[in-house]
C-alpha cells in the first residue's frame, strides 16, 4: 500500500465516521425535537391562559350574582349557587389538575389559591344551608368576595406570568435544538458532500484504472494473438484456459475446440505422454518442477493430424486471483532445425574442404617433394656423368625447372608451415651487421647482373648484437631485395638500418630501398595479400607464386613488427619494417665445436625406406658419414629386422607399402626384440605439427624431414647417439674399416670443387669463346646448388646470361661477381 | 331493481320504525321526571317537548352506561368515569347536523364535530369513580375523552372539547 493510498484511505474512514456521529446527532436531536413537537402537539396543555382568565371571570360571575341578589331580594338564590360551584369547580382543577403541578409549586401562585379554597370551603355550609340563611347572609358573601378578588386576580396573574416565561423556555429550547439540528444537519451536508466527491473521485480512478485495465488488457491480448509463439495457458490440473491464434496455427486446432481439454492430450506426443503426465503429478504433489520456470526446453510436440514436431518450451507459473496459472511458450523450431542442420552440414563440408587442403598440403610436402627431390639429386647425380652436349643443355632446362619448382613448393609451404604454427620464432644472439654483410654478399652477383649496385649501411648509431630470430630476418630481407633486384634495372638497391627507440627491446627499423619501377598507387594495398602478383612490363620473365610478400608479412607479424611500403611508379620503392629486438651483450667466442666433430661414427643405422632414389640418397650420406646401414624397403621388413639384431639408431619413413611406419615403431616399441627402445626417428616429407604429434604417439623418439639434411642428421646423431661409435668393436667383430677410396659423395663433391676452381681459373683468363662459357658456368651453377651453394649458382647463371648475350663488360662484372661469390660461399656439401 | 340484501334492509327499516312507534311514539320522547340536567335542541328528529329534547338522570343511564378510565389533565390520578356515549345520544335524539353547540351552566360553548361521536369516542359522564359528580366537582354532565387510550385525544383542541357542567347541547 502506497503512503497516499494510506491517506486516502484514513480520510474515507474520518470521513464515514463524522458522518455517522452526525447521523447519531441528528437522530437524537430529531427525537428531542419530534418529543417536543409531541409536547407541543399532543400536549398537555389545554389553553392555561384561557382557564386562567377564566377562573378570574367565573369568581367575578360569582361576585355578580351575590350583589345582583343583594339588591332584588325577591329573587332565587339558585344562580348565586351555580356560579359558586362553577367557581368552585375551576379552583378545584387549578388546586389538583397535573397542568397546574408546576405552577403550584410557587408559593406566589400556591398561597392564594389555598387561601381562596379555604374561604370557598368555609362558605360551602352557608351556601348549601338554609337559603334564608344565605340570603342573610349576603353581605357577608359580598364582603367576602371583596377581599377574594385580589388573591384571584394575583392567581391568574401569577399563572400567566409562569406560563409565559414556561412558554419562553420551550420556544428557547426549540429554537436551541433547531439551531443544533441545523447546525448538524450542514455538518452532515457538508460530509455527505464530502464523501459524494470522495466517491465521485473514486468513481474516476475506478472508471480510469478500468480503461487501464481494458487498454492494458487489450494490449496484452493483441501481444498475445499476434505473437509468433504458441502461448498455451492451463490450471494445475493441466486444462487448456487459453490457446492464441499463433497456438492454434501451429497445432492446428481451435481455442473453442480445446478450452477445458487436458492439454497432454492435445499437444504432447504419445511417447512423451507418461512423463508429462508423472510432471504434472509431481507438481500437483509438491510443487516440484523441472521443466517450470527452467527457460527455453527442447521438446517435442503434437499436431492434431497427430504429427510430431521439435519446439522450444518454457513454462512459466503465473496467479490470476487465487487461481495458479501455467503458461506455456512454445515455438516451431522445425525450421530451425533444419536450417541448422543445413549450417552443420555446410559447415561439415566446409571442414571437409580444409581437410582436404590440408592433405592436398601435406600431399604437396610428400609426393610432390619426395620425388622433386629424388630427380634433382639424380640429375646431380647424372652430372657427373658423361653427356653430351645437348644432353647437358637438357639436363641443364631440367634442374632450372626443377629448382624453380621446388622453390614453389617450398613457398606453399613455407604459408602452410607458418598458417599451421609449425614455425616457432626462435631467437638467437645475432651480430645485424654480419647478417646484412650477408645477405649483400649473396645477392651482389643477382645486383649486378641487372646492372644494380647493392649496399647497406646504418643510419646512426648501430646496434650490432641483438637477439632476434635471425633466420627468419633473413629470409624477410632476402625476399626484399630479391624483389628490389627483381624490378630494378641499372639503378641503386640500398639496405638501411636504425634504430629508432632505444630501449629492451629496442626497435629498428630496416629499410629496402630500389631505384626500380615502382609501384602503382592502386597495387599498394594488396601487395602483402597471399597470392598476388603485379604484372609489369620489366620482369616479364619474373614469375612467382605471389607468395613472397605474404609469408615477409606473416613473418614479420610473428615477430611483432611492423611492415609497409612507399612507391612513387617509375621512381622505386622503398618497403620498410620495424621490429622489436633484444640489444645484448657481445657473446664469449665458442671454441667453435660443431656437432659434426662430435658425431660418432662407425653406428649401424637401420634405414626404412620404399622411394629407392630417397634411399640411395639417405644412404649414401649416412654411409658418407661413416656409418653402417641397413636397408629395410617397408614396415614389416624393419620389424623383421629389428627382431634379429640391434641398431643404434632406426630412420624410419611414414608411409610404405605393406606395413606403415607408426605400425611398425609401433610393434618394435611393444615387441620384446633388442630394439624395443632403440631411438626411432620419423623421416617424412610431412613437416606439419599434427603430424608430428602423430608420430611421438606412436612412440617414435623425433622427427626428420626430407629431403635429408646433412647438419639436421648429424644433431639427431648426436642427441640420440652420442658414446656409442665403439659398438663395431664391443661387438667383437674386426672393425670393418670404411674403404679408404672415397665415398661416390666424397667423389662429386671433389669433383665439384676441382671442376669450379678450374672453371674460374678459366674464366680469371676472359675467354674469348662465350659459348663456352655460358655452357661451362652453366654445368658448374647446376652442381652449385646441389652443393648447397646458391650464391655461386645465381652467380654463375648470371655470367651465362651475359655470356649468352654477348656483352662482355656485363659479362667481365659477372665474371668478378661469380669469383667473390664462389669465394664467400661455405663449403660445398651435397644437400638432400 | 332492489338486490336481495337491499330488500331485506328496506324492510327491517320499516319494521323497527314500526316497532319504535309501539313503544316510544314516533319522534315523541317520553318525558323527564327527575331534575331535567340535560337539553337537546336544534336539527334534532326526537323529542320530548318544545322541539327539544330534555335528559334526566334516569333517561340518561337507561340509554345505557359506558365506563372510560383515564388521567385527565385536570384531576389527580386515574379515574373511571361512567356515562352514556354520545354517539349513543346523538342516535337516540336523531341528531342530523354535523355540530354540536355544546353549553355549560356558566353559558361556556364550545363547538363539537358531530364526527366525535363514534364508538369508543366521549362519553357522557355523570359518575366519576362510581360517584355521580357534583356541581362543585364538574359535575353533573362532563364530556369526557378517553385521553389516555388514544393520543388524538391528548391535543389542546380535544381538551377544550371536554366541556364539563355541561346542561345544554343544539345540533346544527
Amino acid at each position: 500500500m502506497t503512503l497516499a493510498t494510506g491517506f486516502r484511505r484514513t480520510g474515507r474512514a474520518v470521513l464515514t465516521v463524522l458522518a455517522l456521529l452526525c447521523l447519531l446527532a441528528i437522530a437524537v436531536l430529531v427525537r428531542e425535537v419530534v418529543k417536543e413537537l409531541k409536547f407541543l402537539s399532543s400536549a398537555s396543555s389545554d389553553n392555561v391562559h384561557w382557564t386562567l382568565s377564566q377562573a378570574e371571570v367565573e369568581f367575578l360571575e360569582f361576585r355578580n350574582a351575590v350583589n345582583w341578589a343583594r339588591t332584588a331580594p325577591e329573587t332565587p338564590l339558585s344562580s348565586v349557587i351555580v356560579e359558586f360551584d362553577v367557581f368552585y369547580s375551576r379552583t378545584s382543577t387549578l388546586a389538583n389538575g397535573s397542568l397546574y403541578s408546576s405552577l403550584r409549586e410557587d408559593p406566589a401562585f400556591d398561597a392564594p389559591l389555598t387561601e381562596v379554597r379555604d374561604r370557598l370551603n368555609a362558605m360551602i355550609p352557608l351556601i348549601d344551608g338554609p337559603r334564608d340563611e344565605l340570603r342573610a347572609n349576603l353581605d357577608d358573601l359580598a364582603a367576602q368576595a371583596d377581599e377574594m378578588r385580589v388573591l384571584v386576580r394575583k392567581i391568574a396573574t401569577t399563572g400567566l406570568q409562569h406560563f409565559a416565561l414556561e412558554s419562553d423556555e420551550l420556544r428557547t429550547s426549540v429554537a436551541v435544538t433547531l439551531l443544533r439540528l441545523a447546525v448538524l444537519t450542514g455538518l452532515l451536508l457538508l460530509a455527505l458532500a464530502a464523501l459524494l466527491m470522495h466517491a465521485r473521485r473514486t468513481a474516476q480512478q475506478t472508471e480510469k484504472r478500468g480503461k487501464e485495465l481494458a487498454i492494458a488488457y487489450a494490449r496484452l491480448n493483441t501481444i498475445l494473438n499476434t505473437s509468433l509463439d504458441a502461448v498455451v495457458v492451463t490450471d494445475t490440473t493441466g486444462r487448456i484456459q487459453n490457446f492464441n491464434p499463433a497456438a492454434e496455427r501451429i497445432f492446428d486446432c481451435r481455442l473453442k475446440d480445446v478450452r477445458g481439454k487436458r492439454v497432454g492430450d492435445i499437444i504432447v506426443p504419445e511417447h512423451l505422454r507418461d512423463a508429462h503426465e508423472a510432471g504434472m503429478a509431481r507438481f500437483a504433489a509438491d510443487g516440484e518442477h523441472r521443466v517450470i520456470g527452467q527457460g527455453r526446453v527442447k521438446l517435442e510436440a503434437m499436431r492434431s493430424n497427430g504429427e510430431t514436431f521439435p519446439v522450444e518450451l518454457a513454462i512459466e507459473t503465473a496467479h490470476a486471483g487465487d487461481e495458479q496459472l501455467m503458461v506455456a511458450f512454445l515455438r516451431d523450431i522445425s525450421h530451425r532445425l533444419a536450417a541448422e542442420n543445413e549450417l552443420v552440414q555446410a559447415r561439415d563440408k566446409a571442414l571437409a574442404g580444409e581437410q582436404a587442403k590440408a592433405e592436398f598440403l601435406a600431399m604437396m610436402t610428400h609426393e610432390i617433394r619426395t620425388p622433386l627431390n629424388g630427380i634433382l639429386g639424380n640429375l646431380s647425380l647424372m652430372e657427373d656423368t658423361k653427356l653430351s652436349s645437348d644432353q647437358s643443355r637438357y639436363m641443364r632446362n631440367m634442374k632450372i625447372s626443377g629448382e624453380l619448382l621446388m622453390r614453389h613448393v617450398d613457398a606453399v609451404l613455407d604459408v602452410a608451415r607458418f598458417e599451421s604454427g609449425a614455425d616457432k620464432a626462435q631467437e638467437d644472439v645475432t651480430h645485424l651487421g654480419h647478417l646484412f654483410q650477408d645477405i649483400v654478399d649473396s645477392q651482389t652477383s643477382a645486383a649486378h647482373a641487372h646492372g644494380n649496385a647493392l649496399q647497406w649501411g646504418w643510419v646512426g648509431t648501430p646496434e650490432e648484437w641483438v637477439e632476434v630470430d635471425s633466420s627468419r630476418l633473413q629470409q624477410i630481407l632476402l625476399n626484399l631485395v630479391g624483389n628490389a633486384i627483381k624490378f630494378t634495372r641499372e639503378g641503386r638497391i640500398s639496405i638501411e638500418a636504425e634504430v629508432i627507440e632505444q630501449g629492451e627491446p629496442a626497435k629498428i627499423e630496416i629499410r629496402v630501398s630500389d631505384t626500380g619501377s615502382g609501384i602503382a598507387e592502386g597495387d599498394l594495398a594488396r601487395i602483402f595479400e597471399d597470392f598476388q602478383t603485379v604484372s609489369h612490363q620489366v620482369s616479364d620473365s619474373v614469375g612467382g607464386t605471389g607468395l613472397g610478400l605474404g609469408i615477409v608479412r606473416r613473418f614479420v607479424q610473428a615477430m611483432d613488427g611492423v611492415i609497409g611500403v612507399e612507391s612513387t611508379l617509375g621512381e622505386g620503392s622503398t618497403f620498410w619494417l620495424r621490429i622489436p629486438v633484444l640489444p645484448v651483450e657481445r657473446p664469449v667466442e665458442d671454441s667453435g665445436a660443431g656437432p659434426e666433430s662430435e658425431a660418432p661414427s662407425d653406428l649401424e643405422i637401420l634405414l626404412v625406406e620404399d622411394n629407392d632414389i630417397n634411399m640411395q640418397l639417405a644412404y649414401e650420406v649416412l654411409v658418407g658419414m661413416g656409418h653402417h646401414v641397413t636397408e629395410a624397403r617397408n614396415g614389416q621388413e624393419a620389424v623383421d629386422i629389428t627382431a634379429k639384431r640391434p641398431f643404434d639408431l632406426i630412420l624410419m619413413d611414414i608411409r610404405m607399402p605393406v606395413m606403415d611406419g607408426l605400425t611398425a615403431t609401433k610393434m618394435i616399441r611393444e615387441g620384446d626384440g633388442p630394439n624395443w627402445n632403440a631411438p626411432i626417428v620419423a623421416f617424412s616429407a610431412n613437416v606439419l605439427p599434427e603430424a608430428k604429434d602423430r608420430f611421438a604417439a606412436a612412440g617414435m623418439s623425433d622427427f626428420l624431414g626430407k629431403p635429408l639434411q646433412r647438419t639436421e642428421l648429424a644433431q639427431i646423431i648426436v642427441r640420440f647417439c652420442a658414446g656409442r661409435d665403439r659398438r663395431v668393436k664391443l661387438d667383437g667383430a674386426t672393425p670393418l674399416l670404411v674403404e679408404q677410396k672415397e665415398s661416390p659423395m666424397e667423389k662429386l663433391r671433389n669433383r665439384y670443387m676441382s671442376e669450379t676452381s678450374s672453371l674460374f681459373e678459366w674464366l680469371a683468363g676472359l675467354p674469348e669463346d662465350t659459348h663456352a662459357i655460358a655452357d661451362r658456368a652453366h654445368q658448374i651453377a647446376g652442381s652449385a646448388a646441389a652443393f648447397g651453394q646458391p650464391g655461386v649458382r645465381e652467380a654463375l647463371l648470371l655470367v651465362e646470361q651475359a655470356a649468352e648475350a654477348g656483352d662482355r663488360e656485363d659479362l667481365v662484372v659477372a665474371i668478378s661477381e661469380a669469383q667473390a661469390a664462389w669465394k664467400a660461399a661455405p663449403e660445398p656439401s651435397l644437400v638432400g | 331493481m332492489y338486490t336481495l340484501t337491499e330488500r331485506f334492509t328496506r324492510v327491517a327499516a320499516l319494521l323497527l320504525l314500526l316497532l319504535g312507534a309501539t313503544s316510544v311514539a314516533a319522534g315523541e320522547l317520553e318525558g323527564p321526571t327527575g331534575p331535567v340536567l340535560l337539553t337537546i335542541s336544534g336539527d334534532i328528529e326526537n323529542t320530548n317537548g318544545d322541539g327539544t329534547a330534555a335528559f334526566d338522570l334516569d333517561m340518561l343511564r337507561a340509554l345505557g352506561a359506558t365506563d372510560v378510565t383515564t388521567e385527565t389533565i385536570w384531576t389527580p390520578g386515574t379515574i373511571t368515569f361512567t356515562g352514556v356515549e354520545l354517539k349513543t345520544l346523538l342516535d337516540h335524539v336523531g341528531a342530523t347536523g354535523s355540530e354540536i353547540d355544546a353549553t355549560a351552566i356558566n353559558d361556556y360553548t364550545v363547538v363539537i364535530p358531530v364526527s366525535d361521536a363514534v364508538e369508543e369516542g366521549p362519553i357522557v359522564a355523570y359518575e366519576m369513580d362510581g360517584k355521580l359528580m357534583s356541581r362543585r366537582d364538574k359535575g353533573p354532565l362532563w364530556l369526557i375523552y378517553p385521553y389516555s387510550s388514544n393520543a388524538e385525544y391528548r391535543t389542546e383542541v380535544i381538551y377544550s372539547r371536554s366541556i364539563w357542567q355541561l346542561d345544554r347541547m343544539a345540533i346544527r
